[in-house]
């Protein structure tokens, strides 16, 4: 299988802190990839080097076999991105920002279609700022397949949502798989990690601990569920 | 250019909805021209002079629709969508976000060529204003202020982290400069030293240099137009040398 996402030895430093460090992971066609790790572990860092919104000391990066910072145009017609607290223009109505992101890409989806997919054909003519958390994040995913990607990103999509959100969000991307799109995904919730993700990456202060499959890396660890393992393989990291 | 367009529409539809622009930056003006025209008529600007006080004002007050959308429009706009994060995420897609710039840039030029369009067709229509001077030359002089006090609009939001610091500064630059330059209140009445003192706003050369034009007067425009392009170059440079996209 091709790879879609290559990082190779990526090292990111903000002064003397190194946010990443010596960084290798790669992501093939199809499949669903989680980038694990407690909060400020440069799970943010390391997808803003992969976008290339951040430049990085060392390593290399191919998105799609393509060079993000110098193939930002043609990568970007086939990537979709979310990005983590983003928001939108103050009264923008979800008609309007999904007409907007439309229009910045050669070949769109039709958004019409996926507004009645997301079941939010409703709210096209309401502010986004008077939606719920649980749609504001419906349209969020809406809004980063609208260029038809092949790749998705998504960093911490489901954080802040209640349960009932989250499942619906899990369907969503659930789905999306099974159409074989590519998904590179950040979360701290190891229930929703286990239902979608093939492999994962734990990584802490910028190094990855391990890479492996969902079921390997349970079946290494004491444990029989992803939570446990996860935080074993943080305590392990930490008697090492 | 399709692109540009839509973003352009939906951009403006934005634009319109927050009624403090469209306030400050047309109403304004066009409510103080109806009052100098009522108070003043056709009178003289002064006893000796040979324009009226709306044709010496015309000038002026032109000048405020640019200064609110360069000093709260502009600076504001890119604050907050620096904070939201708009900036940064049209780096990951197909168009580059200076276009996201250039679309709220040309939102405000229209926005502020209306005001100015509506005080002209106001004087024009209600006191009978006419502009001594060339047109042409006075619409080069305007656009010449424009683009100098939209720099400035520029250097604020590329020097101002968030959107409460920009808040802060706009309202510091953005009064002082509406009040003391004589776009609202003319300069002539101003007493002296603050005359002096409000010299040094890059505004009130932008007015003098716009109300010779409207007024066809024969002065030395030297300083004003030193004044207007330094503010240009110096206004772009530090931008282009601070301007942070998140």
């Amino acid at each position: 299988m091709e790879n879609c996402i290559e990082v190779k030895n990526l090292t990111k430093s903000y002064g003397n802190r190194e946010a990443v460090s010596n960084l290798n992971l790669t992501v093939k066609k199809g499949e669903v990839f989680g980038l694990l790790g407690p909060n400020g572990a440069g799970k943010s860092t390391t997808i803003d080097c992969i976008l290339g919104l951040k430049s990085f000391e060392n390593g290399s990066v191919r998105v799609l076999g393509m060079n993000p910072t110098k193939e930002r145009k043609r990568l970007f017609e086939q990537v979709g991105v979310q990005l983590q607290f983003s928001s939108y223009q103050g009264n923008i109505r979800v008609g309007e920002i999904c007409e907007e992101i439309s229009a910045l890409y050669r070949s769109p989806a039709d958004y019409g279609d996926l507004l009645g997919q997301f079941k939010l054909d409703q709210y096209r003519k309401q502010p986004v700022t008077k939606l719920s958390g649980g749609e504001k994040q419906k349209l969020s995913v809406l809004l980063a397949l609208i260029p038809q990607p092949e790749v998705l990103f998504l960093d911490e999509l489901t954080t802040g949502l209640d349960t009932e959100a989250r499942r619906e969000v899990w369907q969503i991307l659930t789905d999306l798989k099974e159409k074989g799109l590519t998904l590179f995904l950040t979360s701290h919730y190891m229930d929703e990690v286990e239902v979608l993700c093939d492999r994962v990456c734990i990584i802490n202060q910028g190094h990855a601990l391990v890479t492996d499959t969902v079921p390997k890396l349970i079946q290494n660890s004491p444990y029989k569920r992803l939570e446990e393992a996860y935080l074993w393989v943080m305590k392990e990291e930490i008697a090492i | 250019m399709k692109k540009f367009l839509t973003l352009l529409k939906i951009e403006g539809k934005l634009s319109l909805r927050c009624i403090d622009s469209i306030f400050f930056g047309v109403c304004m003006p066009v409510g103080i021209m109806i009052l100098i025209g009522l108070i003043a008529g056709q009178n003289p600007a002064t006893t000796d002079a040979g324009y009226t006080l709306i044709q010496s004002s015309f000038g002026a007050l032109v000048t405020v629709g640019i200064c609110a959308t360069a000093f709260m429009g502009i600076p504001l706009t890119i604050a907050d969508y620096r904070d939201k994060k708009i900036l940064k995420h049209f780096f990951v897609t197909p168009v580059s976000p200076t276009m996201l710039l250039w679309v709220h840039a040309v939102i405000n030029m229209l926005l502020s060529m209306v005001s100015a369009l509506l005080i002209y067709a106001v004087a024009k229509t209600f006191f009978g204003y006419e502009m001594i001077g060339s047109k042409l030359m006075f619409m080069l002089s305007y656009l010449l202020v424009m683009v100098s006090m939209y720099s400035l609009g520029l250097l604020i939001a590329s020097l101002c982290q968030t959107v409460k610091t920009a808040n802060v500064v706009c309202s510091i630059v953005y009064f002082p400069m509406l009040f003391l330059s004589g776009a609202t209140i003319p300069f002539e009445i101003f007493p002296k030293p603050l005359q002096t003192v409000a010299s040094f706003l890059p505004l009130t050369q932008g007015i003098k240099l716009l109300k010779s034009a409207s007024l066809g007067l024969e002065t030395s425009l030297l300083i004003p137009l030193f004044v207007l392009v330094g503010s240009l170059i110096i206004g772009i440079i530090l931008s282009m040398r601070f301007f942070r996209w998140e």
